[in-house]
């Protein structure tokens, strides 16, 4: 019987993360140092606190997590290597959820880093990888998901453009936004921006990044202990799917995925929290392209099938909404380099949790959610939430 | 000068150059789902054990795209772009591939055949191929 994980007694004791961009000058390892001693610092920790480690990335090769590791000291803790596409910072926070949970450690520590910007090119003719599914870009995938709603649901281009505006608008006031404008973004401007694959247009694609991002778990009478008149953020349910097989489905090449795995794996994150769509306060989702979130509104429950265009009519998933989407900007502004995305937004859940996301916080925010899917091929649906 | 595919088990290329490439897939003895690519568990009952099938040359367009990105992340730009489709084949299974033709070709139902594109050539001086799908009544 497969189930969602509900975590007893835990506590997010810290967070830290480097600011999302290409970061060419930027060692990768010093970006993982440099994450990691912020979340030691903001749990009031050192590594001789920590019991064990999930590190995560999707690029650089084999045992390079223990290789970060060893720039925040040499202590013998365990790593476990970690990797999930897109998802996989989501997945080591879940692991590191865990590991205090089942009472295995009492200081757990997820750590993630990626650059984007030393990634191989994107396959292909003329001397790319020669494989059946190299010649597609990522894009067209999900653009591909876009013109099918438009085509089943009438959703205007006007729509995925407001959704890319308010995200942009976001990252304005996002202290760890990649994209920080220094005006007022509009629908108008987003489509008038350079055509990727129809509808999106590249306001509508999140961009390439480097960066890193670090959360450390703890037992919670550990967080209440060292951090006392802090308000305690915890990690409530976790629920992390594979793909389920329908007609229909598309193996070849790195495919968006059914989009039921969305809905199912928020069902059983929901079902572990004992809460539902109504009890969350702010979300974070993969929104690599825009149509995503749009989508999202739906599978995680906030708007009945077909209802997610009337969310974006009447601004409920943004400042001052009923349920506001994004709010470091996502995917989109905030930057995706992959690994340590996940992190982020745990980053960006913990501030608004705490009441500290000045300039776009959700008043009174209790319970947040962490939505990310990573290759097409998994899915991973997280509630966080303070309890006093 | 030989034609052969960019990577072997997924198609088969005719001795006729007027013909259609053949998509290699499987089919379950037990509940009949029909697959693309070959696979040897079926992925809908968990039965091991499935048979060759030829698929189908011809579907439905169920959705599609245009990117406007050269073509295959060329940075030379001899190709402005091109169309990426998923088209249901009659068998079932739901086929992922670029498509031929510009931007304004493309509609959601519409009957496309395969073909094949030629991405380069390899160091044998064969043309390196990869299937594709073009509208059947007009394209370019």
């Amino acid at each position: 019987m497969r189930r969602g994980l509900k975590f007893e007694g835990v506590a997010v004791a810290g967070i830290g993360m480097v600011r999302f961009g290409m970061l060419r000058e930027y060692p990768i390892m010093h970006m993982a140092r440099d994450a990691g001693l912020l979340a030691l610092h903001d749990a009031g920790m050192t590594l001789a606190d920590v019991d064990e480690a999930m590190v995560g990335y999707i690029t650089p090769g084999s045992m390079i997590g223990v290789k970060a590791m060893k720039e925040l000291g040499l202590t013998g803790l365990p790593v476990t290597h970690i990797e999930n596409a897109s998802a996989t910072g989501l997945v080591a926070f879940r692991e590191a959820a865990w590991a205090v949970a089942s009472g295995r450690a009492d200081v757990a520590m997820a750590l993630c880093f990626d650059k984007f910007t030393e990634m191989g090119g994107t396959g292909g003719r003329g001397g790319g990888r020669d494989v059946i599914d190299a010649p597609i870009l990522p894009a067209s995938y999900f653009a591909l998901w876009a013109q099918r709603r438009m085509h089943d649901r009438g959703t205007t281009v006007e729509t995925y453009a407001k959704i890319a505006a308010k995200s942009w608008n976001y990252g304005a006031v996002s202290p760890m936004s990649h994209r920080r404008p220094d005006h007022v973004v509009t629908p108008e401007e987003v489509l008038a921006s350079r055509m990727v694959a129809r509808p999106l247009t590249s306001m509508m694609c999140c961009p390439a990044d480097d960066g890193a991002a670090c959360v450390i778990l703890a037992r919670e009478d550990l967080v209440r202990e060292r951090q006392p008149g802090r308000r305690v953020v915890k990690p409530l349910a976790s629920a992390l799917q594979s793909e389920s097989y329908a007609r229909g489905h598309t193996f070849v090449g790195p495919v968006v995925g059914p989009s039921t795995m969305t809905r199912d794996t928020a069902l059983e994150c929901y079902e572990a929290a004992s809460l539902g769509p109504d009890d969350v306060d702010v979300a974070f989702i993969h929104d690599a392209f825009v149509n995503e979130e749009l989508e999202y509104y739906e599978l995680l429950g906030f708007a009945a099938p077909g209802g997610g265009d009337k969310l974006v009519a009447e601004g409920a998933t943004g400042p001052g909404g009923r349920i506001p989407f994004n709010t470091d900007g996502g995917l989109l502004a905030r930057g995706h380099p992959g690994g340590p995305t996940g992190l982020a937004i745990v980053h960006e859940c913990v501030q608004q949790l705490r009441g500290d996301a000045t300039g776009r916080q959700v008043e009174g925010a209790r319970v947040a959610l962490a939505h990310l899917v990573g290759g097409g091929s998994v899915c991973t649906v997280n509630l966080l939430g303070v309890t006093d | 000068m030989a034609r052969v595919p960019i990577e072997e088990g997924y198609f088969r290329i005719p001795d006729d150059p007027d013909a259609p490439p053949v998509l290699l897939g499987s089919k379950c003895p037990n509940c009949g789902e029909v697959f693309f690519p070959r696979r040897m568990v079926c992925a809908k009952c968990l039965h091991e054990g499935t048979e060759d099938v030829d698929l189908s040359t011809r579907g439905k367009l169920w959705t599609w795209t245009y990117c406007e990105i050269p073509l295959f992340g060329k940075k030379d730009t001899d190709v402005p772009g091109y169309g990426v489709g998923q088209v249901d084949l009659p068998e079932g299974p739901r086929i992922q591939a670029i498509l031929l033709g510009g931007p304004d070709d493309f509609e959601i139902g519409m009957e496309l055949e395969l073909d094949l594109e030629t991405l380069n050539t390899n160091r044998d001086g064969d043309d390196v191929v990869i299937y594709r799908f073009r509208p059947v009544d007009g394209g370019t």
